[in-house]
């Protein structure tokens, strides 16, 4: 199974990211490429995983990618809705958890107070020699 | 009735080959089996092993070649993968879930192969690694 990716704008430089198919060894890439042209300009980007049914270790390292290529720019990515067999993978590594979340709803909430708190000075951009 | 199977598959060292064979396989699996939960952690641990076999085992060299041994039954899934490398010192993989190491990419294949087997052990060095899987 291929890997589909659709990004919509949710607000202005919040992306919302709907990946369809499996993230592995073979379609990780195109996570990565498809993605690439949003991390210069996103504050935020939302993964809607309700469409993933199957990640590998190379999925997880190019999640945590964006991830890191975000927080140096002082942005952050959030998971939502993932299916039960991607979430045991997610807890299994236990890396993401605090950025994971049921619902949109609940991703904004997370995205409002990230974005209050970049804006505010509270929050910095991630030191990338750290 | 089918009992089970055993593939014995030598693949060449391409990336894009192991979810080819990974599908062809668990087609297989899901037509002894059906449907079973338990399938896609052997799923997974089946392309860690791979994807680890080529990229660190044979150094991506494509002349190399992995070796792969699937015994399947409808009631257990053996798993045995051997690269053409010089192995690796299993002690010096890191932690990967712990936050010093987390933006490491490191020893996660490794570690979610320990995770969705019943049974994982190395050998040859690190070369090869035989999994095992009840199914319930």
């Amino acid at each position: 199974m291929g890997l589909e990716i659709t990004i919509n704008t949710r607000e202005k430089d919040v992306y919302l990211v709907f990946p369809k198919g499996e993230i592995n060894t073979q379609t990780y890439q195109i996570l990565e490429d498809q993605t690439k042209d949003i991390l210069n300009k996103a504050r935020a980007i939302v993964f809607e995983m309700g469409g993933v049914s199957y990640i590998s270790s190379m999925g997880l390292s190019a999640i945590f990618r964006i991830k890191l290529a975000m927080e140096e720019r002082g942005g952050t990515i959030a998971l939502v809705n993932m299916q039960p067999r991607v979430q045991l993978v997610f807890d299994t590594m236990r890396i993401l958890s605090p950025q994971m979340f049921a619902s949109l709803t609940e991703a904004d909430d997370y995205l409002d107070k990230f974005l209050d708190g970049v804006q505010d000075g509270t929050i910095k951009p991630r030191d990338p020699l750290e | 009735m089918t009992t089970g199977f055993e593939i014995n598959e030598k693949l060449p060292t391409d990336l894009n080959k192991v979810n080819p064979f990974i599908e062809q396989t668990f087609q297989k699996i899901l037509d002894l089996i059906g449907a079973n939960e338990e399938i896609f952690k052997v799923k997974l641990a089946l392309e860690e092993a791979l994807t680890n076999a080529m990229r660190h085992g044979n150094a991506l060299e494509p002349g190399r070649l992995v070796k792969v041994r699937i015994k399947a039954g409808p009631k257990q899934i053996s798993l045995d993968v051997h690269d053409e490398g010089k192995g690796f010192d299993l002690q010096s993989l890191p932690d990967p879930t712990r936050t010093d190491n987390v933006a490491r990419p490191s020893g996660r294949g490794v570690f979610l192969m320990r995770s969705m087997m019943d049974k994982v052990e190395f050998y040859d060095n690190g070369s090869g690694v035989k999994m095992f899987k009840k199914l319930s």
